[in-house]
């Protein structure tokens, strides 16, 4: 056997873990928003009724407040935020207009099935400056969704309601087998929640929107039961290199 | 809610299909689907006005030519003497009693009234729970019948503040508990106010002379009743959302008709008590403001009439708001109302700039931190918050999903520990997590938060040739972090497996550390892990058990090594789940390459026998052995 036959072991292939999709699809999202114009801003999971509800005009009477839907902690002092939106209060407060913030993280609401979970992750954006308009809103929003689904996807606009936006949308998208899929809520900042923020609604307006990351991984993965992204099983994370 | 399409069509002159209907309800915004010929509409929260046949209609006027043509008694209507006291009139502002007597119960009902039940597919009760029941259907106002021969005293109503057993009329008992509006007459209470009534003074069918009251509740008084009393109540949904306050005078008269309509009515007297005036609220005309916050050009006429057609009134500059919109306040809502109008999808886009921020604020230590634990084989993952255990610096939830998990985790690596062991449940040998997240706890009644990473490793170092006979341990981990990244510490430490039901040895290294303990000389780290360039498509993850295998070869012409690697890397079959070189070693000696293999498999669908991991087995040797050179020692 001649001695110059190659005998070097092979490829040492390492394994290399896994962004989990969750956080990667937050992250993409980010990433897009940012080059878009926007900036970060972060606030804590745990937050005050006044930033989560008062501030953003859901008045005391609002389903969202019971108990039934929102986790409250140390007796009713504080509650887990059920929104990424008073990290945008709390940016307001801050900053004075033009302003582009994101927020994104971790939000909590009492649900729990195959599709709902109490901890689920949320993308939210807000733009404040002069003559800010519904169709400029809709130009965001299409930009953002052909980024993430192409730009042949085929969206559509429905009107809806939150309190702090007015007036606010819904927005779908047309699944390949031909069935309307809500991917996000928008909307023109109400004028109530810019001067909470001691924004005069006179002089700017604001556009919102809010996207659930868990909803859109479930589709851009194929994934059908988003309990499965918090098994924490190798077997499904390895998936996602 | 749900509405028949003919209950609606019969209004409009037009006579639309049910998929035009359906897609003008669409483009107002309400969401629906199509159960035959009904429609089961999701409305928003703020749209109450909607929740009837006459307030759906009312919208649907901006598309179609609607002719509400519901008859009512227009005669004068004698003063009713009752006795009653509102001892809560910022909970009810106004509230209408009607005292009416019949001769007879009617055997049948008009085709309008029949239709009601059967296109619904409701059960019939008696005359005038049935008439009530529709009244509310077709007009949005609930109203609550007594058997007027059972109403013995005064009827108060007042807060109750005390725990208490009610009967409803259909036969539940419930306690009532913490402060609750209620009406009572002696200190017996015969309705929980806009839920559900009393059995104790229920209408029969027997019933021949009713007090009908017809109320208007502020939503705060209601909310969540039904839902605390697990009560199904249209009612309470419906003042929940804000019903019309001014429209008493016109459901009572409607009662009143269709009373009429199928008995003969021997007495009628009815009983105001307002203690608020609703006030018209106005909003100035300003087309010029709607144009933009809409980003649109509509002129001032066609901006005009279409609020009209929403019911509207307008003079001098000024649009009054009906009494049934509570969700118009300000020229945001009157935009929202045109957009509507035109179709959201119909307004033309305008392109958006945002000015560049200078800052992005991204969380590079972070970001860095991730992909260093990437390239040392890590996986990401998530763990929800609420944990079992606690400590003096817990967070407790007051309202938890699960009793069993009322409270904050204070640490990941007890969250890491949970993950670990499931996946060693799941026969995983090599397993290397991390978590980065928020910490909340309590500190002098304060809370604080502390953002941390946690990451967790046991098992073998890795799935090749020269990781495999390894194992992790502390000191091979602290070894590995520190040669990449000298500057920081990580302070491994073992945790012990005796609080862990499991017979699995290895050891557990674990690590919990606070992100800014981490200096920004992390930055300067090279990762060479990279987030996936696309979004894959995932496949659904077998829980059955695995079955592995390990093939030897022993290769003297050298040559042949490639083909042989080649032919079993690239080697496919749905049960092959993984394949892997967990051995490798050069005898000068023998002037032979030994090479071992692993084949894990699992079947999707159901336990994998040992005929079908020895059939694939079988195909690979037979395969391998006639490779030029190369032996399998020990097979016969």
């Amino acid at each position: 056997m001649s001695k110059d036959k190659d005998i070097s072991p092979p490829e040492l292939i390492k394994d290399r873990g896994a962004l989990h999709p969750i956080n990667h699809m937050k992250d993409s999202i980010m990433d897009l928003l940012i080059s878009f114009g926007f900036e970060i801003v972060n606030g804590p999971e745990i937050e005050t009724e006044k930033f989560n509800f008062d501030m953003l005009n859901i008045k005391k009477s609002h389903p969202a407040r019971q108990m039934h839907d929102t986790f409250y902690v140390e007796k009713k002092s504080n509650l887990l935020r059920t929104h990424t939106s008073p990290v945008q209060i709390r940016g307001m407060l801050e900053k004075k207009p033009p302003l582009a913030f994101i927020s994104g993280g971790k939000v909590y609401r009492k649900d729990d099935d195959s599709t709902h979970l109490p901890m689920f992750h949320q993308v939210e954006g807000i733009y404040v400056d002069k003559n800010v308009s519904f169709a400029q809103l809709k130009d965001l929003i299409y930009k953002i969704i052909h980024s993430l689904f192409g730009d042949n996807i085929e969206l559509r606009f429905r009107p809806s309601y939150f309190p702090f936006t007015e007036p606010s949308a819904e927005v779908d998208i047309l699944s390949k087998e031909g069935k309307w899929l809500e991917i996000l809520g928008c909307g023109l900042v109400n004028p109530i929640v810019l001067e909470n923020c001691s924004i005069d609604a006179n002089k700017y307006s604001g556009l919102a929107f809010g996207l659930g990351i868990e909803r859109i991984a479930m589709l851009k993965h194929g994934v059908t039961d988003i309990r499965e992204f918090y098994k924490s099983n190798l077997d499904f994370l390895s998936q996602f290199k | 809610m749900k509405i028949a399409y003919r209950h609606l069509v019969q209004h409009i002159k037009e006579s639309p299909s049910i998929e035009e209907i359906s897609e003008s309800l669409f483009q107002l915004g309400h969401e629906h689907e199509i159960e035959g010929t009904l429609f089961d509409i999701e409305f928003t929260p703020n749209r109450g006005d909607c929740l009837s046949v006459n307030g759906l209609l009312r919208d649907l006027s901006v598309f179609y030519t609607v002719e509400t043509n519901q008859e009512i008694y227009s005669s004068e209507i004698e003063e009713l003497q009752l006795d009653f006291e509102n001892l809560l009139p910022d909970v009810c502002p106004r509230i209408t009693f009607l005292k009416l007597e019949i001769d007879k119960n009617p055997n049948l009902y008009k085709e309008y009234l029949d239709n009601y039940f059967k296109d619904l597919n409701l059960n019939k009760n008696n005359f005038f729970t049935d008439i009530s029941n529709y009244l509310s259907y077709e007009t949005g106002q609930p109203t609550h019948c007594y058997d007027s021969n059972k109403i013995n005293g005064k009827i108060v109503f007042s807060e109750l503040d005390t725990n208490e057993e009610f009967v409803t009329l259909l036969d539940k008992k419930i306690n009532l508990t913490e402060k609750n509006s209620v009406f009572s007459i002696n200190n017996e209470v015969i309705n929980l106010a806009g839920v559900v009534g009393g059995k104790n003074t229920s209408c029969s069918s027997k019933t021949m002379s009713v007090l009908v009251e017809c109320a208007f509740f502020k939503p705060e008084a209601i909310m969540g009743k039904s839902l605390k009393y697990d009560i199904k109540s249209e009612a309470s949904h419906k003042f929940e959302r804000y019903v019309d306050p001014n429209c008493h005078d016109m459901v009572i008269r409607r009662f009143i008709k269709i009373v009429s309509d199928h008995t003969n009515i021997k007495n009628i007297s009815i009983y105001y008590n307002e203690f608020e005036q609703n006030e018209i609220h106005k909003i100035p005309v300003n087309v010029h403001k709607i144009n933009k916050i809409l980003g649109i050009e509509i002129n001032k006429d066609q901006y005009l009439n279409y609020l009209i057609k929403l019911g509207f009134d307008i003079s001098e500059e000024q649009i009054s708001i009906p009494s049934y919109r509570s969700d118009i306040n300000n020229q945001n809502d009157l935009a929202e109302e045109i957009a509507r109008i035109i179709g959201y999808d119909n307004i033309v886009t305008d392109e958006l700039t945002i000015p560049q921020s200078k800052i992005s604020n991204k969380s590079d230590i972070e970001d860095k931190l991730r992909f260093f634990l990437l390239d040392q084989g890590f996986y990401e993952v998530i763990n929800s918050p609420f944990v079992h255990n606690s400590f003096d610096d817990s967070i407790k939830i007051d309202n938890p999903l699960d009793s069993n998990k009322e409270h904050m985790r204070t640490n990941i690596i007890d969250s890491l520990l949970e993950n670990l062991t499931f996946n060693e449940r799941r026969q995983k040998d090599s397993i290397k997590l991390f978590e980065i997240s928020d910490i909340y706890t309590k500190e002098d009644n304060q809370i604080k938060k502390t953002r941390r990473l946690g990451v967790i490793a046991s098992g073998r170092v890795g799935h090749n040739h020269e990781e495999f006979s390894k194992n992790i341990n502390r000191k091979y981990l602290s070894d590995k972090f520190n040669d990449e990244l000298p500057n920081e510490n990580f302070n491994f430490k073992v945790l012990n497996r005796e609080t862990i039901n499991t017979k699995i040895k290895n050891e557990i290294v674990v690590s919990e550390v606070n992100i800014d303990s981490f200096s920004p000389e992390i930055l300067n780290y090279k990762h060479k892990s990279k987030p996936p360039k696309s979004f894959n498509q995932y496949f659904a993850i077998s829980d059955l058990p695995y079955s592995k295998r390990d093939l030897s070869f022993s290769i003297k012409d050298y040559s042949s090594c490639d083909t042989l690697k080649e032919y079993i890397m690239g080697f496919e079959d749905k049960l092959l789940k993984e394949v892997f070189i967990f051995d490798y070693f050069y005898n000068k000696k023998n002037e032979e390459i030994k090479i071992g293999f692993r084949f894990i498999f699992q079947s999707a669908d159901s336990t994998i026998t040992e005929s079908q991991v020895s059939d694939r087995m079988g195909v690979i040797i037979n395969h391998t052995k006639n490779i030029k050179g190369v032996k399998i020692p020990g097979l016969k």
